[in-house]
């Protein structure tokens, strides 16, 4: 229970991805934010998160844009109504389309973009605008294509190529502050061979195979490191980049893989 | 003299590395496409001094951010020239702002020139390299692509996005014969840039301090000047560098050593 009595903001209770994250927070002791979309269906979303909340902690959900910075100052000033507080910020929006560098729409360009880096921008922005601020966490949990190309999904990898970036700016200048910023690059998890299927890059074929141990990530395994970060013993990791991948990236080798 | 019968579009070519850019491939024969935006002047400055040493060139006005206008300049290029063999993406606004000075319509402002409008301009120029059988295409980032400014936070996403715009491009595109790599300068010194309109270190520092700062940041013990930049250019832009693709080669004194 090494968070208790902390606020843990996430940006995204549509995902499984950010449902795991709260449930994690929560089991640790911290009162969670679960943001969702303006358009979600919040009450079938409580349902997927699981057992009755008060059985976990406190859950407060939100629903709020998070691509202008109106709707993020409404989203903040909701949260420090309800708890006065935001210890921890993860940002966990992912929104993966496969479009190509020839034939993308602009407009469609622009929705990925905000999605996936603008949020988290103006999130840290409203992070670092908290008066009293001399503490905090921010986790932005990215991908491993902020580093490998894709070949099917261009501007979510520019988005956290991006990001990647604004984590590093916020490490100094809200680290001046106490306030630490680090991202996750998540490797391979169930579904990501349909997600970035390719006819570019041969990344995800047989891509549990290309995993050292031949098992995929979960996650379960992202919220662990969430926590992590999220712990006071972390305090000195600042503008860190945690590749959560078993190895993916490091593999080129079909012929070596544990299968075949 | 390189490039003999080759056409190369290079964006922000009014000022700065773009300038020294535009002039080195034009100098070496290549027809330039010499892109700006604010200033006219300083577009026909770089193109007379292209004519002046017996190459040609011509000044393009657009907003790389904005579609139609891109479509519409890379169009011109293409019918006076007969196509684009080189894209050098340069254009970039730095308004010098920290995290919490940045308002919404600077940030996207930011990321629309710096970031979709190399994408733009890539996506605008295929069509006419295809054509003719590949191309080069070239992307100036910078150091803080990797490292943090400290000064400029969006300018940094844009250019951090602008790595990872460069190797997904560089996949993609390879069919097609068209290699896309970064070139990352540190500091490079130029005349006064339209872009940036607060300087990077405070007033109160006295220019002797931000003078030793520099110089101790800087290995091989200067500042760059556009025309570094523009060797790389011209080595990434030629013919023998066929075989790199989705590289970045930084130019920046060995300051990201220190």
């Amino acid at each position: 229970m090494k968070l208790r009595g902390q606020v843990a903001l996430i940006s995204d209770g549509e995902a499984e991805s950010g449902r795991a994250i709260a449930r994690k927070l929560l089991t640790a002791g911290s009162r969670v934010v679960i943001n969702v979309a303006p358009t979600a269906d919040v009450e079938s979303l409580k349902a997927a998160f699981g057992p009755a909340e008060k059985e976990r902690g406190e859950v407060l959900w939100t629903q709020y844009g998070l691509i202008h910075t109106a709707d993020v100052e409404d989203l903040w000033k909701e949260v420090l109504t309800h708890w006065r507080r935001v210890d921890v910020l993860v940002h966990n929006s992912q929104l993966v389309r496969p479009v190509s560098v020839e034939d993308c729409d602009p407009r469609l360009y622009q929705e990925l973009m905000d999605v996936n880096v603008k949020s988290a921008f103006l999130l840290t922005q409203a992070f670092g605008r908290q008066a009293e601020t001399n503490s905090g966490r921010i986790i932005y949990v990215s991908t491993i294509h902020d580093q490998k190309p894709s070949g099917s999904s261009f501007v979510y990898s520019v988005a956290k190529g991006a990001l990647a970036m604004l984590a590093r700016e916020a490490a100094l200048d809200l680290g001046r502050r106490g306030v630490s910023v680090n991202v996750i690059e998540m490797g391979p998890v169930e579904g990501d061979d349909v997600r970035f299927a390719s006819s570019l890059s041969d990344v995800y074929t047989a891509y549990r195979f290309k995993v050292p141990s031949a098992v995929l990530g979960t996650y379960e395994d992202l919220a662990h490191v969430v926590w992590f970060l999220a712990l006071p013993e972390s305090r000195f990791l600042n503008g860190a980049s945690i590749r959560l991948d078993g190895g993916f990236h490091l593999h080129y080798m079909n012929h070596k893989m544990k299968r075949e | 003299m390189g490039f003999e019968g080759k056409v190369a579009l290079v964006t922000g070519a009014g000022t700065g590395i773009g300038k020294g850019v535009a002039v080195a491939l034009g100098r070496q024969g290549a027809k330039v496409a010499v892109n700006y935006i604010v200033d006219p002047a300083a577009a026909e400055d770089t193109v007379r001094q292209i004519v002046d040493a017996g190459g040609e060139a011509t000044s393009v006005l657009a907003d790389v951010s904005l579609p139609e206008q891109v479509a519409n300049m890379v169009g011109l290029v293409v019918d006076v020239y007969g196509g684009i063999d080189i894209l050098v993406n340069n254009a970039a606004r730095q308004p010098n702002l920290s995290l919490l000075e940045y308002d919404e319509a600077t940030y996207d402002a930011v990321m629309a020139v710096n970031c979709m409008g190399y994408w733009l301009m890539i996506q605008a120029v295929v069509p006419s390299m295809k054509a003719r059988g590949g191309g080069r295409i070239i992307n100036i980032s910078s150091v803080h692509g990797k490292r943090p400014t400290d000064f400029d936070v969006v300018y940094a996403m844009s250019k951090g996005g602008i790595k990872m715009l460069s190797r997904e491009a560089a996949i993609e595109l390879a069919r097609y014969q068209i290699t896309v790599n970064v070139i990352e300068p540190g500091a490079v010194r130029v005349g006064a840039k339209s872009g940036n309109p607060r300087p990077i270190v405070p007033p109160g520092l006295a220019p002797e301090i931000r003078r030793q700062d520099a110089h101790s940041k800087f290995p091989l013990g200067r500042v760059g000047q556009p025309e570094d930049i523009a060797h790389v250019v011209a080595f990434l832009a030629s013919a023998e560098s066929e075989y790199i693709t989705g590289a970045a080669i930084r130019a920046d004194g060995g300051s990201m050593l220190l």
